[in-house]
């Protein structure tokens, strides 16, 4: 028997052109883990907002079609009533927390559907112990890791006992280890108290083997739904980027030249004067791509800082030659002028001509009037992406520029990448695909910092 | 201590800042909340601190411009249309300084409230009106969520080989900042319609009870009003 289900849903948001899902139908049985692939924009997180009462009540706009979830009609039971039943996790924790400490984090959603009080506390500890965060109960949120803030979003969300789990890309901030073990404790939680769970990924591989049923969607309309077995032949024969380790991908033809930046010996610590790295030597050559991969917290982001100059080394040496460009995790720093070719112009003393090249570079052609917050998340990552290009670095440093981005659009990212043999360009990600599609050479920072060449 | 009576300890003593009639009682009081402020650690408290004084020295350096009142004349300047000449005067000067010590104490009350207090703890012992408060626990959060920003966006510049220099350089950075926290407060808003905020029927944690320096922190607030209105 159907928990939730869909019956010809289409939606289209208010002042946009084009349906974001069209004629979805979809059952959802207890205890199943369903798992929604498709491209940036294709509809996924519309279809999960669908399920969580979001859409049509938070966000306006052209609703049809039917949502039930455990019995009630989405059309007349908005999100807060719905809350409970069902529970979401967004893909950035940090737009998702309320509270200061983790407990009252936690302990947020249970008292707005009102849990006895005296039940409140034990169940928010529960709910941590679940996800192995019970001693973050006194923490602040500010002081938590990413991944330490994702158990906790998540802790929130399984202390509801929801009949129906929402996950969109919950693991988009996570190391592989870490993101496995999200998922595979997600799964197992879930399995144990027969709630379904719809789960969206940019990263498909792992959730490929801890789901049920797979629902692909383009455009708004789903073309695929079934089991996993015959999912992964479908992906195979349909969308072959889905289900690529990269390897088949990538061309390394690149010769190595010289020398654009050496780190001798970089140590750097921040306030708290604990070493993030320590004593790091690396050799980044003109026509190399080097990926900079190792878990959450090693200091990768530090380490690419060092090389990019936002950074001084506080023992050692860091030496560049030309100039150097860094990429930002975050795709919402660079929207300070009104328009793309402006803001992508910043960076080339406002060079309009330049600008518009790099913009039609990463697919933005035809973009140049748009307001950088007009665009999609998709496009932002290009946008930004142009900000960085646009001086014709002779050092680029990306930090995790796949956050978000689909499958097809990363192998497309590495091809550009791979197009220029005239620059250095030091990649730091956790996508294990992404950096097979685009590397030379791997420099793994392990948890003692020390820096491992392969 | 317990949140709110030490939410009410900080409002009484704004309110006695306000409600004074001597430039040395509210400067005394400025001093005492600057101190409160000043054990903050250094990397949360600048922007409160910076943000309170620099208000008032500007407060300070303005006043006498707009104002027109008599006493001895420090100072004559150009005559523009519609303010009329430019002077600086003692009464002006002695009304300034006033008026930014005022600003000053209510401003690090703020200040000492944001820095010193459990938010969610106020939020939840709010017995009622409780979305407003914590509406304003998150208002609260908005300084150091903004500060973040406003560093992430200098760092995304410089990644691109632009340093931000001078007052101009930073004012632009106001209105991504702005823009980024509407943006921010909608998908915070989602987050909590998704968690059931503002279902009927809501709950909340049990509350440890009071101590002995609870009442007398209220008991001290409302002096601080009554000492500030009839002898300060």
């Amino acid at each position: 028997m159907a928990l939730a289900g869909a019956e010809s849903l289409s939606f289209t948001y208010a002042g946009a052109a084009a349906p974001a899902l069209r004629d979805v139908s979809a059952c959802l049985a207890p205890g199943q883990v369903t798992l929604v692939l498709g491209r940036s924009g294709s509809g996924k997180s519309t279809l999960l907002r669908a399920f969580a009462g979001l859409v049509p009540h938070f966000h306006g706009g052209r609703f049809s079609g039917r949502v039930d979830i455990a019995g009630l009609d989405t059309r007349r039971h908005g999100p807060a009533r719905l809350a409970g039943t069902v529970a979401t996790l967004f893909q950035d924790p940090e737009d998702q927390v309320v509270f200061t400490r983790v407990l009252n984090e936690v302990a947020f959603g249970l008292e707005n559907v009102g849990t006895p009080p005296a039940k409140i506390e034990a169940r928010a500890l529960d709910a941590l112990a679940s996800v192995g965060a019970e001693h973050l109960a006194g923490r602040l949120v500010t002081e938590l890791s990413g991944g330490e803030l994702q158990r906790v979003c998540l802790a929130a969300t399984l202390a509801l006992e929801p009949q129906l789990l929402l996950l969109d890309e919950p693991t988009s901030q996570l190391d592989l280890d870490a993101a496995e073990a999200l998922l595979e404790l997600t799964v197992r939680l879930t399995r144990d108290r027969g709630t379904a769970v719809v789960l969206s990924e940019q990263r498909p591989a792992l959730p490929l083997d801890l789901c049920d049923r797979v629902l692909f969607l383009e455009d708004g309309r789903l073309t695929f739904d079934g089991p996993v077995g015959q999912a992964r032949a479908w992906l195979e024969e349909h969308q072959p980027s889905f289900v690529s380790d990269g390897g088949d991908v990538a061309v390394h033809l690149h010769h190595s030249g010289e020398v654009t930046c050496r780190l001798a010996g970089a140590s750097y610590a921040y306030d708290d004067h604990v070493l993030v790295v320590d004593d790091a030597s690396l050799e980044l050559r003109r026509g190399e791509i080097v990926a900079l991969v190792g878990p959450n917290g090693s200091g990768k982001t530090t380490l690419a800082k060092l090389a990019a100059g936002l950074l001084e080394p506080l023992s050692g040496r860091v030496e560049r030659t030309g100039r150097a460009t860094y990429l930002s995790q975050d795709p919402g720093r660079y929207v300070l002028r009104e328009r793309a070719d402006e803001e992508v112009a910043v960076g080339v003393d406002g060079d309009l001509a330049v600008a518009s090249g790099a913009l039609a570079t990463v697919g933005l052609a035809g973009y140049e009037a748009r307001h950088p917050r007009d665009l999609s998340s998709g496009e932002r990552e290009r946008l930004a992406l142009a900000a960085v290009l646009a001086p014709e670095p002779d050092l680029l440093v990306l930090d995790e520029p796949t956050r978000g981005v689909d499958p097809e659009r990363k192998f497309d990212l590495a091809a550009l990448l791979r197009a220029n043999a005239d620059r250095a360009t030091l990649v730091v990600t956790h996508d294990r695909v992404f950096a097979n599609a685009v590397a030379d050479r791997f420099v793994s920072l392990a948890p003692d910092q020390e820096l491992v060449h392969a | 201590m317990r949140p709110a009576p030490a939410a009410a300890l900080f409002f009484g003593l704004a309110a006695a800042a306000l409600l004074a009639r001597h430039t040395l009682s509210v400067a005394v009081l400025a001093a005492l909340l600057l101190g409160v402020c000043i054990r903050a650690p250094v990397s949360r408290r600048w922007p409160y601190v910076i943000g309170a004084l620099v208000s008032a020295a500007a407060l300070f350096v303005l006043t006498p411009f707009v104002e027109r009142l008599p006493g001895t004349v420090f100072w004559t300047g150009p005559t523009i249309p519609v303010v009329g000449t430019l002077d600086v005067t003692s009464t002006e000067l002695s009304g300034a300084l006033f008026n930014a010590c005022r600003l000053a104490a209510v401003s690090l009350a703020f200040a000492a409230y944001a820095l010193w207090l459990d938010h969610d703890r106020l939020v939840q012992s709010a017995g009622f009106a409780r979305r407003s408060v914590l509406a304003v626990a998150l208002a609260t959060r908005l300084v150091p969520a903004l500060e973040r920003d406003a560093a992430g966006l200098i760092e995304a510049l410089r990644g691109r080989g632009v340093e931000p220099e001078g007052l101009r350089g930073r004012a632009r950075l106001l209105s991504p900042l702005l823009a980024g926290s509407l943006e921010r407060s909608l998908n915070l808003a989602e987050a909590m319609e998704a968690r059931g905020f503002g279902r009927a029927g809501a709950t909340r944690l049990p509350q440890p009870s009071w101590g002995v320096r609870e009442p007398l922190a209220l008991a001290a607030a409302v002096v601080a009003v009554v000492v500030g209105a009839l002898w300060l």
